[in-house]
């Protein structure tokens, strides 16, 4: 036995470590996070300026990307635009674990009546086309970051609950959930304080996962022309330059690869922890 | 004296896809202050069903408790509020479980876990908290308190987490123990150890025990009075001695009969005795006839025991059965 106490997010912490390609997903991650962060310092020109002739190929005049359809340069965009496009992911896989908890925890603690309730309208939810119903929600309140990030989050959260509520029926009958109970512990602290901590892990790679997910999401409203256009992303320049794609592919695929590296190392990272939490894969 | 817990002709049913059973058909039992009762009986008797409904823990639905009332020192608990039932939990009635592998949550520490059973009930700081979880620690005999207060669940032995249960049981003092099978997954030599901390902390805080088990070897070393379970209801009650010594129910000799003999006893024989068994099992709860619940496996029942079932009579202590008293 070990006199020193090892949390178990720290044995989590740990395991993470020792998966490579983890471990390469956190720094990628953190590479773009920090280059969206302090890169616009550096290049602190506006997005929307013209700057150059249209559709002229990267590295000409010392552009490195190239420039738009409207010469715009595609650099700064990049730049500029990733703050917005992580915001976008961010919040709404904040809003969908938020939603998909609630609803989860409830149906699956109470069970009965309440459980019923809740999983018909998550199934509700479930049924809908999300991308229609995106486009749907996001053309009623007219398309800004916080519409879209709502929009995304109400779409996607009915697989959270379902794993919340999964979750929740298993634990809730575990026998600390009763001792818990014996010494006098209410609903919400049940609920919050022991059942839910156990729940996490499964949770936290969903979160994960789903910041790719929305990134994604963001990009193919954008796509669609239902972008904020009043805020520069990735999917934004990609959606306003696909009409030009056969004369110039720069404009499209630079942003494209943008996404495809950051969603690449969300995934890297969300399987990471998939792996981290895992007792089965955890080398003893 | 009056008793401290009161059941009295408590009924619970559940409901079950074969409809409505009975898992307790009329349980009345009292537990007097300072006293270790023992409830005895199988798997599926009904004693830890018994145990959460004096803690007003029965799961609601499938449960209901459908007659009947518990009183704790005088006072009907038995449709009290939630809130009321928070506050008597843990402060007034504590349980520990017979698995402490699963009973202690696994991610916080057990220095955590219990200060938060004493923050639910006393109005302290959590420093004050942390010092009495080392007290505590210290008096249900873990060595090295501050050290293993910081350790989670899954670093500490299986004896050692049930002491950390009893430690988080008799943190707020209270004045009832319930103790579901508390040494059943614990080897043996830990279970003597746990037994001797129970009788401590009874002697040093006057609480009642509540000691459900299916070992008669338990019964013998911990209780005062017992009650014999079968099939929901109580079958035979007295004093350990009257039970032990002069058992009147033929599923009670049973039950005597189980335990193993060895040692010198054994050794007086050429071999050792075959272990005795009592045929058949505790019949499924939607199943149960009129007559007396254990006639099926009964060496003694006849056409009568089949038909009617017996009421708890005292014959020299309460038993249930028509043929007690009679030639065995």
């Amino acid at each position: 036995m070990t006199t020193q106490a090892i949390s178990p997010l720290r044995e989590a912490w740990m395991q993470f470590l020792r998966n490579k390609p983890a471990v390469f997903g956190l720094v990628l991650l953190s590479a773009i996070i920090l280059t969206i962060l302090y890169g616009r310092f550096i290049f602190s020109g506006d997005p929307y300026q013209i700057v150059w002739a249209p559709l002229s190929p990267p590295g000409e005049r010392g552009y490195l990307f190239g420039t738009d359809f409207l010469g715009r340069d595609i650099l700064t965009g990049i730049l500029k635009g990733g703050a917005p496009t992580l915001a976008v992911g961010v919040s709404a896989a904040v809003l969908t674990v938020v939603i998909g908890i609630v609803m989860g925890a409830l149906a699956g603690y109470f069970g009965g009546w309440m459980d019923d309730l809740l999983m018909r309208i998550t199934e509700f939810f479930q049924v809908l086309p999300a991308l229609l119903f995106a486009m749907v929600l996001v053309t009623l309140f007219s398309p800004s970051l916080y519409t879209i990030s709502f929009a995304i989050g109400i779409v996607s959260w009915p697989p959270t609950a379902r794993l919340t509520r999964a979750e929740f029926l298993r634990i809730r009958e575990l026998e600390y959930v009763t001792a818990a109970r014996s010494i006098g512990a209410g609903n919400a602290r049940i609920i919050f304080k022991v059942i839910l901590p156990n729940a996490l892990p499964p949770l936290i790679v969903s979160a994960a996962l789903t910041v790719g997910v929305a990134i994604l999401f963001e990009a193919g409203l954008s796509f669609l022309g239902l972008g904020d256009p009043n805020t520069v992303s990735w999917g934004l320049m990609i959606g306003q330059n696909r009409n030009f794609l056969l004369e110039a592919w720069w404009p499209v695929a630079i942003p494209g690869l943008a996404i495809f590296v950051t969603v690449f190392a969300v995934s890297l990272v969300g399987d990471g922890l998939n792996d981290a939490f895992n007792p089965k894969l955890r080398s003893r | 004296m009056s008793p401290l817990l009161s059941l009295s002709d408590l009924r619970v049913e559940f409901d079950t896809r074969h409809g409505r059973v009975t898992a307790l058909a009329g349980i009345s039992l009292d537990v007097m202050p300072g006293e270790t009762l023992g409830i005895v009986g199988e798997s599926g008797c009904g004693k830890s069903i018994t145990a959460l409904a004096m803690m007003g823990l029965i799961p609601n639905p499938p449960g209901h408790v459908t007659g009947g009332t518990i009183s704790f020192e005088g006072d009907d608990i038995t449709g009290a509020g939630a809130k009321r039932m928070r506050q008597l939990r843990g402060s007034d009635i504590a349980m520990i479980f017979q698995e402490p592998m699963t009973s202690l949550n696994p991610v916080f520490t057990v220095g955590d876990q219990i200060a938060e059973a004493i923050l639910l009930h006393q109005n302290i700081s959590r420093a004050e908290a942390d010092k009495q979880v080392i007290d505590l620690l210290a008096t249900v005999g873990i060595p090295e308190p501050e050290t293993r207060a910081r350790a989670y669940p899954h670093q500490l032995s299986g004896g050692m987490r049930q002491r950390v249960m009893i430690a988080m049981a008799i943190s707020c003092r209270p004045k009832l123990l319930i103790a579901d099978e508390p040494t059943t997954a614990l080897d043996v030599t830990v279970q003597a150890q746990i037994f001797d901390l129970m009788r401590d902390i009874q002697a040093k805080f006057g609480v009642a025990i509540v000691l459900i088990t299916h070992d008669m070897g338990a019964i013998a070393e911990m209780t005062d009075r017992v009650a014999v379970m079968y099939a929901g209801r109580i079958i035979e009650q007295g004093t350990s001695d009257q039970i032990l010594d002069n058992p009147l129910h033929p599923y009670t000799r049973g039950l005597i009969g189980c335990i193993p003999v060895l040692g010198r006893a054994a050794a007086s024989t050429d071999r050792l005795p075959p272990l005795a068994e009592i045929p058949g099992v505790v019949p499924p709860l939607h199943l149960l006839g009129d007559g007396c619940a254990f006639a099926d496996r009964c060496a003694l029942a006849d056409d009568h025991c089949r038909a009617v079932r017996p009421p708890l009579a005292d014959k020299g202590h309460p038993v249930a059965c028509h043929k007690a008293g009679g030639t065995p």
